[in-house]
């Protein structure tokens, strides 16, 4: 499983994740639709939108004027599962932690 | 420049001392994670974990028994231990009731992290119903499939 910075840091901003669950839920947007959705400018919403299509999390394609952009499926899963793997390893930890934590006798120093 | 977090907590019915010392001495660590573990806990000094033959480097940042602990790991040999070439990990602990509440952050993403991470996913089942990170992404994993 490679994984790269880019989608780290991608996903790692709040606005940007907002951008992906408004995508995910109308199907497509232009940076103008989501600028007006997230009141962010036209201009800001471009750059994350550069952000995301570098990490491969969405693809532009132009239509008349505008970019329409869709989400990638597979590369959103990807992130996911990656993050979710991660996670996963710190649950484990953490449960062992509890499990000794809890079988040592209280301190007595 | 923003990295993701991962951030958990867990309620541990012992006192804080103790929980301290499981997340932080190398004894107690190398139960719950590594297979050994050769560091002290004076911040900045370094130190190692090992899994099997593999090993990473490891520097305490933060000691301040029996509230909070924090270390970098997976830095490259030979460099300190900074942001942006290595994972921070974060223990903070508060007193709750008999016990303690537990919370872990992780940051600083970076490739190496996935490895090892991939290595404990055998440990999945172990899992119940925590909340994960990016919460409102989550349900999505479900209805996407990966490369197809």
């Amino acid at each position: 499983m490679t994984v790269d910075d880019d989608l780290w840091q991608a996903i790692g901003d709040p606005t940007r994740r907002r951008m992906l669950d408004l995508l995910l839920a109308d199907g497509d947007g232009t940076a103008t639709t989501l600028g007006h959705r997230l009141s962010v400018t036209r201009q800001g919403v471009a750059k994350h939108l550069v952000v995301l299509e570098r990490a491969g999390l969405v693809r532009g394609a132009t239509s008349g004027r505008e970019r329409r952009y869709r989400v990638d499926d597979a590369q959103l899963a990807r992130a996911v599962a990656q993050l979710s793997s991660v996670g996963a390893a710190w649950d484990a930890r953490l449960q062992r932690i509890k499990r000794i934590a809890e079988s040592l006798p209280p301190a007595t120093s | 420049m923003e990295y993701a977090s991962i951030e958990r907590e867990i309620y541990v019915d012992a006192s804080p001392e103790i929980v301290f010392d499981v997340v932080s001495r190398p004894e107690h660590v190398k139960q719950w994670w590594p297979d050994d573990a050769d560091y002290s806990l004076v911040p900045g000094e370094a130190g190692r974990i090992s899994f099997g033959e593999k090993s990473e480097t490891f520097t305490v940042v933060d000691v301040r028994r029996p509230r909070s602990f924090a270390f970098r790991w997976t830095h490259p040999e030979g460099e300190a231990a900074e942001q942006g070439n290595s994972f921070l990990v974060t223990f903070d602990l508060t007193p709750k009731g008999d016990g303690t509440l537990l919370r872990m952050s992780e940051t600083g993403f970076r490739e190496r992290g996935w490895t090892e991470a991939v290595a404990e996913e055998h440990h999945r089942d172990h899992i119940s119903g925590w909340d994960f990170f990016l919460p409102r992404l989550a349900p999505y994993a479900d209805t996407l499939k990966v490369g197809s």
